[in-house]
């Protein structure tokens, strides 16, 4: 049984009981300690920015060209926060509990209580930096309503949100990287964790320009790497975005939890062909006025605007009549799948389903609708060369979030000390599901405001052994990671590393996709483990490893992949039971709804590897003290 | 249809580059420029040769890790488009296109498509934010930022740093990129306090880094993926002039 | 960190740089517009011409005064710009194989890619005007009794009398008329760049100050080429 590391008390004071009695570095002390801290995105910019403030000697790494390219760029929507500034009854508790329900109570109550309390301090900050929120003509803050509340809290700056976010944490770090309190790493890829005595002591790292292996050695690391999505090699997160670092800690040591979590967002554009490199995702707002169907015929090959209205089936409206369109993410998705399923899917790959305006636009007009999601159409059009005001969007689901990542305690430090896990990469407070706007939220209170805290209380209360990158822990990090780059040079197959990948990703969307059963699990793992041994038999990685080598670093991602996705297929058929993004076939209702086994499964699973290549799966119980378990209902 | 790719090939900022030429068979009308190029490199590596190296993350057109210069245009020829989302629709069965890598002093070619623009990072770090330490903030909305302002600085702020400003300027120019950081900060109440020791450094960095002077050519704006008005420049002048005069 | 090409010293700065050829451009356009409209004095006849200039050079120490300050904005002018294009060719030691315009907002141009070539013409054209009529016969250090005239019982310089002799010669005629045509070139770009240099510009303003550009340098080429070809073609 794992420890959460909990602190007392009510949950309300929590957090406040936890910063009144953790111990502190003194000021002049913190100096001679070296962080290092991998990943720039708005987790590990925001804690490399605070930290290297508070006067902490700070490394900071990224594989992007820039810090400013990491993947929180991309996000579009806003992030939560319970300011209550439109007066419309938002509390922290509410933020709190519409986040906990969200996650269909697989989360850990304090650790979303204490995200909710923060998220008012993040708006603070951002707005201090200069982050050009919108505002209305008063000059004050404007908020909007995302899925999931009935309040509205939401903060954004245009469709931008995460970039301008992660650009005030940027900025922040710049300011300490010019002032020489942080040594920014950029290109550098993390390949190994080291560990001595049990802590995690430095990482060993591949410079992407010379393909030099480098040593760094610290007294704590910080993991801000961001989700695994892309084992599912199409998805909405980007290229480069990968599990690698998170894997190679587990692989020493640290848990990783529930691997089977993954969020599936229901609008995106749809693969248009085998040559598709990644997928957008489009705001889910369009479901405010965009209207889902299929024909009803899945040999219906007609243009859509000639199948006359009692050929189509708007599923969505037929078997949820009062949220229609507007059923939650999963709901959504999954639907997708099963009409699809059905053969009743559209466009050349019938992989998609119409969303259709053609209503809206007779009811409201098209302007109406072109101030509401003209960029969005634009954007559409741009991808697809289709005009969305005439002929109806097609749209399919795509992998976009998971909230599954290395397990923390409430100090967001891993199963090895000294390794603390903030952002996507954890998995920490989203629970089975996580709400709109909420990422961002949560990336920022982790690196702004729980970090510096339990860092400290780490650091003070630990006895630090003087070790240098001579140590032979980290010649042993280093040779295995040569030996493995030489391995992968070495084989020279048949098969490109991108064939590899997307054969994985077939596998993963198949079976351990928007719905999962035994059979399928199994025959996942089956597949996962044989896919793995062709790839260290039968791949080709082109050129040396002395020099910018883009499929070189894929080849090492999609190893390291391969080993995930047959994790992630045993987590999800251990987890008998469906809840938020996690749907398993067997589980669910007459009438096909998700169903929670609270009684067996209201439990966090972690997973340790172990020397002889075993896992094993570790539990934390989850005790709802504050909030009552209830099923979600849409019909 | 049937592309074909002339290529700047180059292994390293030392090494003297040359053009290769590649003949993509399978393109295909729905593709991203970018797909185009992973198809041709799939095809390389399968033939045994090294693959064209070039840069991207998002592929969505926001984190500006992309860009080359494509038939003698940063991006291509769809304006206000990162060329992660220029589609192949654009060109037509048998086009030829000419694929350059960024060219400037200060962006050093790393290998073939890629290039160095750790000076973008530099020029930030020598003033482009406002000094405020994680929890000194105070309330969001005790400072009324008028909404004109706001959204003004929000165009400014839409900069994705890819460079395309530098790649198209004839002089190699950054000045769009360090004004439209000067200009985001200069006009909100929150960056104001160091405006003139912001607008001194991030351009005296600038100068320092072997770029070429503005002479009000425009083409930045031009190519500039997210559109940023030249008035940026104007509003840098007037920032920095006002710092000069002290 | 790059500094190959870096410019260290006086008026390094890339927005200085550009504000003293901003400042200097549009005080000698204003020069120029001025010195436009007294030659077309010639068209009231030689004796107004001369009276002109020599009401200019009887202004005294003023008009050395000016006459410095015009040598002083031709040179910060001149070698600013060379700076400038120099700095720039520097900023890109290997070309494109291929380029071209985005076009749209660009406002890049055969005259504003070539500002430093018809900058540099109308620098030598500059000395040559200079010779040929300021230091030319009856002028300074140049003394000579076929140039002098009277009027109104003054004794003054018959300029005009040389520029009628000058723009007999067909190729001196169509020389000046084409330089002229580069001066209006220049223009085109350097007004309006003038204007954003010194940070004036918004978006709103753009459009008119680019146009008012074009059509000042038009305007002003005009006008120095009218006279020339009227007496080139006789009719004056």
């Amino acid at each position: 049984m794992l420890d959460s590391k909990t602190p007392a008390g009510p949950l309300k004071e929590k957090w406040d009981n936890y910063k009144n009695s953790c111990k502190l570095v003194n000021p002049a002390n913190k100096r001679k300690h070296t962080v290092l801290v991998v990943g720039t995105g708005l987790a590990g910019g925001s804690a490399a920015a605070t930290l290297a403030e508070l006067g902490y000697n700070v490394k900071s790494f990224c594989i992007q060209d820039s810090p400013r390219r990491a993947h929180s760029i991309a996000a579009q929507g806003g992030i939560n926060a319970a300011k209550n500034y439109p007066n419309d009854g938002d509390t922290v508790w509410r933020l709190f509990y519409d986040t906990i329900k969200g996650g269909d109570y697989r989360s850990r109550e304090a650790n979303v209580y204490r995200l909710a309390q923060v998220a008012n301090n993040i708006i603070d900050q951002a707005v201090a930096q200069g982050v050009p929120f919108a505002r209305e003509y008063g000059g004050l803050l404007d908020n909007r309503s995302f899925g999931g509340a009935q309040v509205s809290r939401t903060f954004y700056a245009r469709g931008q949100t995460g970039q301008q976010l992660l650009l005030g944490a940027y900025q922040a770090m710049s300011r300490q990287i010019g002032a020489g309190n942080i040594e920014m790493f950029a290109r550098q890829e993390m390949l190994d964790l080291v560990t001595i005595n049990g802590k995690a002591r430095g990482i060993i790292t591949r410079n992407l320009v010379t393909g030099e292996i480098e040593r760094h050695v610290g007294d704590a690391v910080l993991l801000c790497t961001g989700g695994y999505g892309n084992v599912y090699y199409l998805s909405t997160n980007a290229k480069n975005s990968n599990v690698t670092a998170a894997w190679r800690a587990h692989k020493r040591g640290a848990y990783f939890a529930n691997p089977c979590y993954t969020q599936i967002h229901p609008t995106c554009i749809p693969v248009s062909g085998d040559y598709q490199s990644k997928l957008t995702l489009m705001s889910e707002s369009l479901r405010n006025d965009g209207r889902v169907w299929v024909p009803k015929d899945p040999g219906d090959t007609r243009s859509p605007r000639d199948i006359p209205e009692d050929d189509r089936d708007y599923y969505l409206e037929r078997r949820y009549p009062s949220f229609g369109n507007l059923v939650p993410r999963d709901v959504a998705s999954r639907n997708a799948k099963s009409v699809t399923d059905e053969g009743r899917g559209v466009g050349e790959t019938k992989l998609a389903v119409y969303l259709d305006f053609a209503d809206a636009i007779r009811r409201l007009g098209k302007d109406t609708i072109e101030a509401r999601y003209g960029n969005l159409f634009e954007m559409y059009e741009r991808i697809t060369g289709e005009n969305p005001y005439e002929m109806p969007m097609r749209i399919f689901p795509a992998v976009h979030y998971t909230m599954g990542g290395l397990w923390v305690d409430y100090e967001l430090q891993s199963s090895v000390p000294g390794l603390f896990v903030l952002g996507e990469a954890n998995f920490s407070d989203h629970g089975a599901n996580r709400l709109g706007a909420s990422a961002l939220m949560q990336g920022l209170s982790d690196g702004y405001f729980v970090i510096p805290y339990t860092l400290g209380n780490y650091i003070a209360g630990t006895e630090m052994d003087a070790v240098g990158t001579d140590h032979p822990a980290f010649a042993e990090a280093e040779d295995a990671s040569t030996s493995r780059i030489d391995q992968l040079l070495s084989v020279q197959g048949d098969k490109t590393v991108v064939e590899f990948h997307r054969e994985l990703g077939k596998i993963m969307w198949d079976e351990v996709g928007m719905s999962r059963t035994k059979e399928g699990l199994q025959r996942a793992i089956d597949q996962i483990s044989a896919l793995r041994d062709e790839f260290w038999q039968n791949v080709r990685v082109p050129g040396e490893p002395t020099h910018h080598n883009k499929y070189l670093e894929f080849a090492g991602r999609v190893a390291d992949f391969l080993e995930l996705g047959e994790l992630m297929a045993r987590d999800a058929l251990e987890r008998e039971e469906s809840c938020g993004g996690h749907f398993r076939e067997e589980y669910q209702s007459p009438e096909g709804e998700a169903m929670r086994n609270d009684e067996d499964f209201t439990h966090v699973a972690a997973w340790e590897h172990r020397e002889d290549g075993s896992k094993v799966r570790h539990t934390e119980d989850l005790e709802f003290e504050n909030v009552q378990l209830t099923t979600r209902s849409y019909k | 249809m049937i592309i074909t790719l002339k290529v700047w090939r180059q292994e390293g900022p030392d090494v003297p580059g040359r053009f290769e030429t590649y003949k993509v068979p399978d393109a295909n009308p729905h593709m991203s420029f970018l797909e185009m190029l992973d198809v041709l490199n799939e095809q390389l590596i399968k033939e045994g040769k090294d693959p064209v190296e070039f840069d991207y993350d998002c592929r969505e057109g926001i984190c500006g890790s992309c860009g080359v210069v494509i038939d003698g245009q940063a991006h291509g020829p769809q304006q206000r488009t990162a060329c992660c989302q220029l589609h192949m629709r654009h060109y037509k069965d048998g086009d030829t296109i000419v694929i350059e890598p960024w060219r400037a002093e200060g962006f050093p070619i790393i290998r073939d498509l890629v290039v160095d623009r750790s000076a973008f990072d530099r020029i930030v770090a020598a003033g482009g934010y406002v000094s405020v330490n994680t929890g000194a903030a105070p309330d969001a909305n005790s400072i009324p930022v008028p909404k004109d302002d706001a959204d003004l600085s929000m165009d400014y702020a839409t900069c994705i740093g890819c460079g395309a400003c530098v790649a198209g300027c004839p002089n190699a120019s950054a000045s769009l990129f360090t004004a439209a950081k000067i200009s985001h900060l200069a006009l909100l109440p929150q960056g104001d306090p160091e405006r003139e020791r912001r607008a001194k450094s991030m351009v005296d960095q600038m100068a320092s880094e072997g770029f070429g002077d503005c002479s009000n050519h425009a083409e930045c704006e031009a190519v500039c993926p997210k559109g940023i008005s030249i008035d940026a420049i104007a509003r840098m002048r007037r920032e920095y002039m006002r710092a000069v005069r002290g | 960190m790059s500094s190959s090409s870096t410019e260290s010293g006086w008026l390094s700065s890339p927005i200085l740089k550009k504000v003293i050829t901003g400042v200097t451009g549009l005080g000698l356009t204003l020069f120029v517009l001025g010195h436009m409209v007294g030659n077309l004095a010639m068209f009231t006849g030689p004796d107004a011409y001369n009276q002109y200039a020599h009401f200019l050079v009887s202004l005294g120490p003023l008009f050395y005064a000016i006459e410095l300050g015009l040598l002083a904005f031709f040179l910060f002018h001149i070698v600013t710009g060379i700076r400038i294009a120099i700095g720039n060719r520097r900023a890109r030691n290997t070309r494109y194989s291929v380029y071209k315009t985005a076009g749209g907002p660009s406002r890049q141009t055969a005259a504003s890619r070539s500002m430093i070539i018809t900058g540099l013409l109308l620098m030598v054209f500059l000395v040559i005007h200079l010779l040929s009529f300021k230091f030319g016969p009856g002028g300074p250090g140049n003394a000579s009794q076929a140039y002098l005239t009277t009027i109104d019982g003054v004794e003054m310089r018959d300029l005009a009398k040389l520029v009628h002799e000058k723009f007999q010669t067909p190729w001196y005629t169509f020389g000046y008329a084409a330089i002229m045509l580069l001066l209006m070139i220049h223009l085109r770009h350097g007004v309006w760049s003038a204007m954003q240099s010194l940070g004036a510009m918004r978006p709103s303003l753009t459009p008119i100050v680019y146009a008012l550009g074009g059509l000042l340098g038009a305007g002003i080429a005009a006008g120095f080429i009218a006279m020339p070809l009227a007496i080139y073609f006789g009719f004056i």
